[in-house]
């Protein structure tokens, strides 16, 4: 018991060596429930809203005329572009709160998602098999791909004991470099004279079911799905469990160190290539430079943000959704620089994390 | 003498389990003040209010007589109380001068480092430690790691002097060493607080000794005036009493160690040609100086270490010195390391987690796909009543809110509950109380009894001699000497430290 508590800061409203003082102790807490956890979080968010509205006030946007944009969010148009938006923003959080599960910093999670899109291309531009399995193909092509280039990061840290934050982040550049090599070359659209492939059929296409419920979606919930039971449920979550609480031990109780290491890695690298995938089959209908820029830092706030448990990640990756949607009204009509958005995502994130300070700590008044 | 120490109606909780309760304390300039009590007692925490590692939630520290409220460790140190606790407050990759450095400050680290160094060497030689203050932490023993942090404590001016445990990991000429300085100290008017739950410190070393059960202080007493029994009694409510034991019936040969080397991170050799086997029914007691090797063969044995040469038979499996962790192995081999939180259990998980982990890549918790927490929790649940695993709320409490003795069982619980033909053992009762710890000792010889072939490596030569049925001494990586039971304490001394 002394050992954890013995880590306890102290803090005293008075300094004064008096005996008889009512004071403020701060004492390390050994559990608290879920839903009191829960409550900490949301009453941390609200107050990183709250900075968030003062901040947006002083750049020229009313609270009234913020609400009136968070209202419209909800219209059915808009409603739509945030689900859309939320499909591949749940897969890259799913994908960074895996490997962070195990202690792999996975940023590399854009590199994986260009070749999540490079290897579902390539299933469209050699037409590999018929048309009514194009798609499924397509979808489990990019999982490989983005596995793939997430494995090579992991074999070099288990090999060569290579870091796996470098290796994971330059990687995102390679795989840059080597989707221009084909947009500038082999795949670039014959009829264009912009770096993108030619567009995929009809029947490449993710497609929508109307009410802004589109199967990228569909794709992004089955995932976090199944890597809630993974997490929670199954031998490999446990292992992960154990592997990241204590390696030492995980080995001597004979844990497949290694072999667990490289699951998680691959099942990463595969749902950031899906979130590759949903982006160019339903937005961009065809594979282009940009898919994939800027969701390495959104990815790796999800995964932050929600703990890494997969369906939290569902939910703050929708509640990112809407932000990325207002912040794209805010930047049409307001003029007010995308910038602005990133850094209501670090007020947020930094509000969120002081929460942890009182989900680990207790304050009381003592006499 | 006057009173420089002393807490009056001390209580203290954490989240609503109450470990002090009117606790009270009272130490004289120049004594050696004995704490003793049964692990859980209360004794660190009381000190680490004393400390100021714990602020009290009543009752006050007063200081020379004068009351004073401590806002942390470092306004405790200015009042000239030091302590030392039981698991070490080391910074690994700093060497033996800076960490000194670090607790004591400087204005400059090039000057300060000079003098610390200076400090160091005077300080060790006249306590009999051999310090080298360049060495870096993590290539020292645990036991010349408590070295360095006594050495730290003084270093810094302490005139109030607490140790926890402090010869929970020395040999006895150690042990005899220290405690004989500690007296010394106190003869030159330090107020020195020795938390122990050892009977013979007490009656050797302490002028005084209060005692503690449950958070309450039970009484403060002379010594010298006092029987062992009065003691015991007073520590445990009751008087226990070891059960002669009986020899060992040992059959074939279970487990043989070939020829085992290997090096240490500083390059300097741990084991060398180390060579014993271990036969069914049988406890091989491996004893020596702390250091020389035992750390290094007990990670070998469990599988955390790849030895460079030699072989680990085991029968049935072969040598499995170089083999990845098998399953088999598991089911074989049981494991209680010295270093519970880095071997053997993970603090932040729970009891549950951490008792069926080496069982969940069996199959009996579940398919891959589909854990099955009820039975792992059952399984946990059973356990910790068999194996009398107090402190525990729920089995989804986490593995780090159990003390010391309890953590320990619950290892034990785990390890043997799967019936393993192998026991590996080391240092199995360090920091126990004198229950737990017979509790541990029964557990290892109702193995034995059942037929495993047990390997006691152990730094308390008496834990050694009172358990073991053949004792190998290890000196420089090696086995330099053997003796059956009963085995001549004398001669196994000087075997310890003839080739050291």
């Amino acid at each position: 018991m002394h050992d954890v508590s013995a880590l306890s800061p102290q803090a005293r409203a008075s300094t004064k060596p008096t005996a008889n003082r009512l004071r403020l102790v701060l004492d390390v807490r050994q559990s608290l429930p879920a839903w009191k956890q829960g409550l900490f979080i949301a009453g941390s968010l609200a107050v990183g809203l709250a900075i968030s509205v003062a901040v947006l006030a002083v750049a020229g946007i009313s609270p009234i005329e913020l609400g009136g944009e968070l209202i419209a969010v909800f219209n059915a148009d808009s409603l739509r572009a945030v689900l859309v938006q939320a499909a591949p923003l749940m897969l890259v959080g799913l994908a960074a709160s895996l490997a962070f599960r195990i202690g792999f910093w996975n940023l590399g999670l854009e590199g994986q998602m260009l070749f999540g899109g490079i290897f579902a291309t390539g299933i469209s531009v050699y037409q590999v098999g018929p048309p009514l399995t194009r798609l499924l193909l397509m979808g489990l092509a990019s999982a490989v791909g983005g596995a793939l280039w997430c494995l090579l990061a992991g074999f070099l840290k288990i090999r060569f004991r290579v870091n796996e934050i470098i290796a994971t982040l330059l990687l995102n550049y390679v795989a840059m470099y080597f989707l221009f090599h084909l947009l500038y070359g082999a795949w670039q659209d014959a009829r264009s004279a912009f770096p993108q492939s030619t567009p995929y059929q009809p029947y490449e296409r993710l497609w929508d079911f109307g009410f802004g419920i589109n199967s990228g979606l569909i794709v992004a919930i089955a995932a976090i799905i199944v890597a809630a039971w993974l997490v929670h449920f199954s031998r490999l979550g446990f292992y992960m469990r154990i592997v990241n609480a204590n390696r030492s031990m995980a080995r001597v109780v004979g844990i497949p160190i290694q072999a667990v290491t490289l699951w998680t890695v691959a099942i990463s690298g595969a749902c950031a290539g899906i979130a590759g995938f949903v982006n160019v089959a339903s937005q961009e209908g065809r594979l282009t430079q940009s898919f994939a820029n800027g969701y390495v830092f959104s990815g790796v706030l999800i995964a932050f943000l929600s703990r890494n448990d997969p369906i939290v990640v569902a939910v703050v990756g929708f509640l990112i959704a809407v932000l990325f949607i207002m912040g794209q009204t805010l930047q049409v009509f307001y003029q007010i620089p995308f910038t602005m958005v990133q850094m209501i995502e670090a007020i947020i994130v930094m509000s969120v994390a002081s929460s942890e300070f009182f989900i680990r700590h207790r304050i009381h008044l003592i006499r | 003498m006057t009173t420089s120490l002393a807490l009056k109606g001390i209580r203290k909780s954490f989240d609503g389990v109450v470990v002090l309760d009117d606790a009270e304390f009272s130490g004289k300039a120049g004594e050696v003040h004995a704490l003793l009590g049964e692990n859980g007692a209360g004794k660190s925490s009381l000190m680490n209010v004393a400390a100021g590692l714990y602020a009290p939630e009543a009752g006050h520290v007063f200081i020379n007589g004068e009351p004073t409220a401590l806002s942390g460790p470092a306004e405790a140190r200015g009042y000239g109380i030091g302590m030392v606790h039981q698991h070490f407050k080391l910074v690994m990759p700093f060497t033996v001068a800076e960490n000194i450095l670090l607790a004591n400050g400087a204005s400059a680290y090039r000057s300060g480092i000079r003098q610390i160094r200076a400090a160091i060497k005077k300080q060790s030689h006249e306590l009999g430690f051999a310090l080298d203050p360049d060495r870096r932490i993590n290539t020292l023993s645990v036991a010349q790691q408590q070295q360095v942090e006594i050495v730290k404590v003084l270093v810094g001016g302490a005139k109030i002097l607490i140790l926890d445990e402090p010869t929970a990991v020395l040999t006895d000429a150690e042990a005899e060493q220290l405690l004989a300085t500690v007296q010394r100290l106190a003869r030159a008017g330090t107020t020195v607080v020795l938390i122990t739950h050892k009977l013979n410190e007490v009656k050797r070393y302490a002028d005084s000794v209060t005692i503690m059960r449950r958070g309450k202080t039970v009484a403060t007493v002379d010594p010298s005036t006092t029987t062992a029994a009065e003691l015991t009694q007073l520590t445990v409510g009751e008087t226990q009493t070891l059960p002669a034991r009986a020899q060992g019936e040992a059959t074939g040969t279970r487990l043989n160690v070939g020829a085992l080397t290997c090096s240490r991170a500083d390059g300097s050799v741990a084991l060398q040609d180390a060579t014993f086997f271990v036969r069914a029914g049988e406890i091989y007691g491996i004893a020596g100086v702390s250091g020389n090797g035992q750390t290094e063969l007990a990670e070998a044995l469990m599988g955390a270490r790849e030895p460079a040469k030699g072989e680990i038979w085991v029968e049935d499996l072969g040598d499995i010195s170089r083999t990845p962790m098998s399953h088999a192995r598991i089911a074989a081999v049981g494991i209680i390391p010295a270093d519970r939180y880095t071997f053997a259990l993970a603090g932040s998980l729970s009891l549950a987690d951490n008792f069926a982990v080496a069982e969940v890549g069996s199959g009996r918790y579940g398919p891959l796909g589909l854990l099955d927490r009820a039975a792992m929790q059952r399984d946990t649940t059973r356990a910790i009543g068999e194996y009398d695993v107090q402190g525990v709320r729920s089995v989804k409490q986490k593995a780090a809110l159990l003390s010391g003795g309890n953590a320990q069982k619950l290892v034990i619980a785990r390890e043997f509950s799967r019936h393993p033909s192998i026991v590996v053992a080391h240092s199995p009762s360090r920091g126990l109380d004198a229950r737990a710890c017979n509790a541990v000792h029964q557990r290892l010889l109702s193995a034995r009894d059942r037929g495993a072939a047990v390997v006691l490596i152990s730094e308390d030569l008496d834990e050694v001699l009172s358990l073991s049925d053949r004792i190998g001494v290890m000196t420089r990586g090696r086995i330099v000497a053997e003796f059956s039971r009963p085995a001549d304490r004398q001669a196994i001394g000087r075997a310890m430290v003839d080739h050291a």
